[in-house]
C-alpha cells in the first residue's frame, strides 16, 4: 500500500474497510433474526444457495415452501432495502449539509418529505380514481408520493430562483419551509375530513415509514438509483469539500457554484423521493448520521461520504431489526425506532462539546 | 499576466455600487486600491472574482473576457483572499490549506506529495505551520486570515486579489503578509485601508470614492495631504519616514 502522507488517513481507510465489512456483516446476520425461529443453518444454506447456486441439501427446501419464502421472499429483500434505503438517505444527507453549507439540512428539508406525504396521503384518503381515468387512476401510493416529493421539490426550485438574484442557501431552506408548511396544510386537512379509519390508519403507518411491503422487484429501482447516485457523488469529492469553505471561497477555488448547487440538488431530491416512496418517512437517518459520522472522521468528503453511507446503511438495517422483533407479532413503525434511538445520540453529543456541529464556538 | 476592468458598473439590490470603473493591474505589478468605507472597491473586487456579476463594463483577463472563461480557467489564473471566510463545517488549518490545491486537481486525483509540500511550504511562508493540525474554527481572526493567505499561495497563481489582507492583524503580521505577498513577484490588486501599508508596498494605485475611479497613478504621485483631504475628508502630513525614505501619513484633528 501507498504510503499516507497524513496519518490520519490511513486510520480512516481502514475505518472504511471496517464499515464495509460492519455493513456486509449486518446484512447476513440479520436475515436471521424475525419473528418465526429458523436455524442459521437452513437461512445460510436458502441465501447461498439463491445468490450463488451452490447447494447444499435438499434442492426443493432451498427453493420453495414456507422457510425459503419468508428467508428469500420476505426477510431478504427486507434487509437489503433497509440498507439501500439508509444508504440513500445517509448520502443524500452529507451532500445536502455541504450544498446549501447548513448543518440542519437533510434530504426531507426542501419540502420532499412534506410533498411525498401530501401525495401519500391523497392517494390513501381521496384515492387518485377520484380525479383521474385511465394510467393515474391505477397507479399506487408510491408513485403519487414520488409526484409530490418531485412537485414540492420542483417548487422550492422555483421559489428560491424568484427575485432574481443567486440562490442562496438560505432561500433554498427557507422555500423549504415555505413549501413544507403548505404541503403539510393540506395533507392535515385531508387527514382530517377523512372518515375511513383504515385509511387513516394506512396514512399514519406511512407517515412513520415502514419496511413491510419491500419485495424483490420493489429492490430494483431503488437499488440502481443508490449506487448511481454513489457513483456519481464519488466523482465530486473534491467539489464538495470545496463547497464546505463558502459561496465566495468556492468560486474562487474553481467551482461553478450555482451550476453544481443546482445539479447536487436535483440529484439528492431525486434519490431522496426514491427512498420515501419505497419505504414512507423514515426520519433523523439523514440528518443524524451525517453529523455523527463527521464527528469522528472529520468533514473530508472523501471518508465522510462513504463512511457515512455505509453507516446509515447498518443504521437501518439494525433499527429495521429492532422494529420487527420488540413487540412479539408485530411492528413498531421504522421512523419511530430511528427517532427514538436518534434523538438520545444526538442529545449525548450535543452535550459532549468536543463536536460543534459546526457551530462556531 | 494581467487583469483589467473596462467601465465596470455593479448594482447590489438596485443600487448601483460601482460605476465605471476602470482599472488595470498589469504583470507583476503592486497596485492598490483605496477609498473610504462603502466607496465600492470590495464591490469592484468581487466582479473580478466572479462573485458579482457586473451589470455593465467587461472584466478581462490576459485580454479575454472573464465570461468566457471557466471557474477552473480563472481559479488557476487568480487567487482570493476576501473578508470573511466563516465555514460552517470543521477543518484542520492543514486540510484548509490544501484546499488551494483544487484548481489544480482531477476529480479522483490524490493528494500527491508534492501537493503536501507546496502547503507545507505556504504554512511555513505564513508562519502557521504549527498550527496545521489546528481546527480552523479555533483559530484567531488573524491566524484564520493567515491561513488563508496560505491557501491562496498554495493555487500558485500569477494573481493575487486581496481584500483588507490585514484586517484582524497585529503590526507584525500586517508587515509580515504584505512583504510575502511582495516577495511572490506576482500581480498584486489589494483594497487596503492603511495608507501607509499602501506607501510602503504599492507601485500604483486607484482611488475610489463613491463608486468611481477618481485617481489613479504611481503611489508617491498620487496620495498627497491634498486628495487625502478630499477623499477621505481628514487632515494629514506627509513626511519621509528617515530610515526607509518611503512617504509616510500621519494625521492631525483639526479641532
Amino acid at each position: 500500500m501507498k504510503k499516507h502522507l497524513n496519518p490520519r488517513h490511513a486510520v480512516l481507510s481502514i475505518a472504511v474497510i471496517i464499515f464495509t465489512a460492519a455493513f456486509v456483516l449486518s446484512v447476513l446476520a440479520a436475515v436471521t433474526i424475525g419473528a418465526v425461529k429458523i436455524s442459521l443453518g437452513d437461512v445460510y444454506r436458502i441465501v447461498l444457495y439463491n445468490t450463488t447456486g451452490i447447494e447444499l441439501g435438499d434442492g426443493a427446501f432451498l427453493s420453495g415452501g414456507t422457510i425459503f419464502e419468508i428467508v428469500w421472499n420476505h426477510r431478504m429483500p427486507r434487509v437489503l432495502m433497509g440498507a439501500i434505503v439508509g444508504v440513500l438517505l445517509a448520502m443524500c444527507g452529507v451532500v445536502m449539509q455541504a450544498t446549501v453549507q447548513n448543518p440542519l439540512a437533510d434530504p426531507y428539508i426542501l419540502g420532499i418529505s412534506s410533498g411525498a406525504s401530501l401525495g401519500a396521503t391523497f392517494s390513501i384518503m381521496i384515492g387518485a380514481s377520484a380525479f383521474f381515468t385511465g394510467v393515474l387512476a391505477t397507479m399506487g401510493t408510491a408513485f403519487w408520493a414520488f409526484l409530490g416529493a418531485l412537485g414540492a421539490m420542483a417548487l422550492v426550485m422555483l421559489l428560491s430562483h424568484m427575485g432574481g438574484g443567486r440562490v442562496t442557501s438560505a432561500k433554498l431552506v427557507l422555500a423549504g419551509s415555505v413549501v413544507g408548511s403548505l404541503c403539510g396544510a393540506f395533507t392535515n386537512m385531508m387527514i382530517y375530513i377523512g372518515k375511513d379509519a383504515e385509511n387513516m390508519k394506512s396514512v399514519t403507518y406511512w407517515l412513520l415509514g415502514s419496511m413491510v411491503s419491500a419485495r424483490w422487484p420493489k429492490l430494483l429501482l431503488p437499488g440502481i438509483l443508490c449506487i448511481l447516485g454513489m457513483l456519481f457523488f464519488l466523482t465530486q469529492l473534491r467539489t464538495l469539500n470545496t463547497l464546505l469553505l463558502g459561496d465566495e471561497a468556492a468560486i474562487t477555488l474553481g467551482v461553478d457554484l450555482a451550476k453544481r448547487r443546482r445539479l447536487y440538488m436535483i440529484v439528492t431530491s431525486l434519490l431522496s423521493a426514491v427512498a420515501v416512496c419505497t419505504c414512507g418517512i423514515v426520519g433523523f437517518v439523514g440528518l443524524m448520521i451525517p453529523h455523527i459520522v463527521r464527528g469522528f472522521a472529520g468533514s473530508d468528503h472523501r471518508f465522510l461520504l462513504p463512511l457515512a453511507s455505509l453507516s446509515g446503511g447498518i443504521f437501518l438495517i439494525w433499527a429495521d431489526v429492532l422494529a420487527r422483533v420488540i413487540i412479539p407479532n408485530s411492528e413498531i413503525p421504522l421512523g419511530v425506532i430511528t427517532s427514538a434511538i436518534g434523538a438520545p445520540i444526538f442529545v449525548y453529543m450535543m452535550v459532549k462539546k468536543s463536536y460543534g456541529f459546526g457551530g462556531k464556538d | 499576466m494581467n487583469i483589467e476592468t473596462r467601465s465596470v458598473s455593479v448594482s447590489l439590490s438596485k443600487k448601483q455600487i460601482v460605476r465605471g470603473a476602470s482599472i488595470k493591474v498589469r504583470d507583476k505589478q503592486f497596485v492598490g486600491l483605496l477609498g473610504p468605507n462603502g466607496s465600492g472597491k470590495t464591490t469592484l473586487l468581487k466582479s473580478i472574482y466572479r462573485v458579482l456579476k457586473p451589470s455593465a463594463g467587461t472584466v478581462l483577463i490576459d485580454g479575454e473576457d472573464i465570461k468566457e472563461l471557466s471557474f477552473r480557467d480563472t481559479s488557476r489564473r487568480m487567487g482570493v483572499v476576501s473578508q470573511f471566510n466563516n465555514i460552517s463545517f470543521d477543518l484542520s488549518a492543514q486540510e484548509m490549506v490544501l484546499m488551494g490545491r483544487a484548481p489544480h486537481k482531477k476529480a479522483f486525483e490524490r493528494d500527491s506529495a508534492e501537493d503536501y509540500r507546496i502547503a507545507e511550504d505556504a504554512l511555513k511562508r505564513v508562519d502557521m505551520l504549527d498550527f496545521r493540525d489546528r481546527s480552523f474554527l479555533t483559530l484567531s481572526g488573524g491566524e484564520k486570515q493567515r491561513i488563508i493567505l496560505a491557501r491562496a499561495l498554495a493555487q500558485q497563481v500569477e494573481m493575487l486579489i486581496l481584500d483588507e489582507p490585514t484586517n484582524h492583524l497585529d503590526i507584525k503580521y500586517q508587515l509580515q503578509i504584505m512583504d510575502v505577498v511582495k516577495s511572490l513577484g506576482c500581480g498584486v490588486l489589494a483594497a487596503l485601508h492603511d495608507l501607509n501599508l499602501t506607501l510602503m508596498y504599492c507601485t500604483y494605485v486607484y482611488i475610489m470614492k463613491n463608486g468611481e475611479v477618481v485617481a489613479e497613478g504611481e503611489t508617491e504621485e498620487v496620495i498627497t495631504e491634498r486628495l487625502i483631504k478630499e477623499v477621505y475628508e481628514v487632515d494629514c502630513a506627509l513626511s519621509r519616514n528617515p530610515v526607509s525614505g518611503k512617504l509616510n501619513v500621519s494625521f492631525f484633528s483639526a479641532v
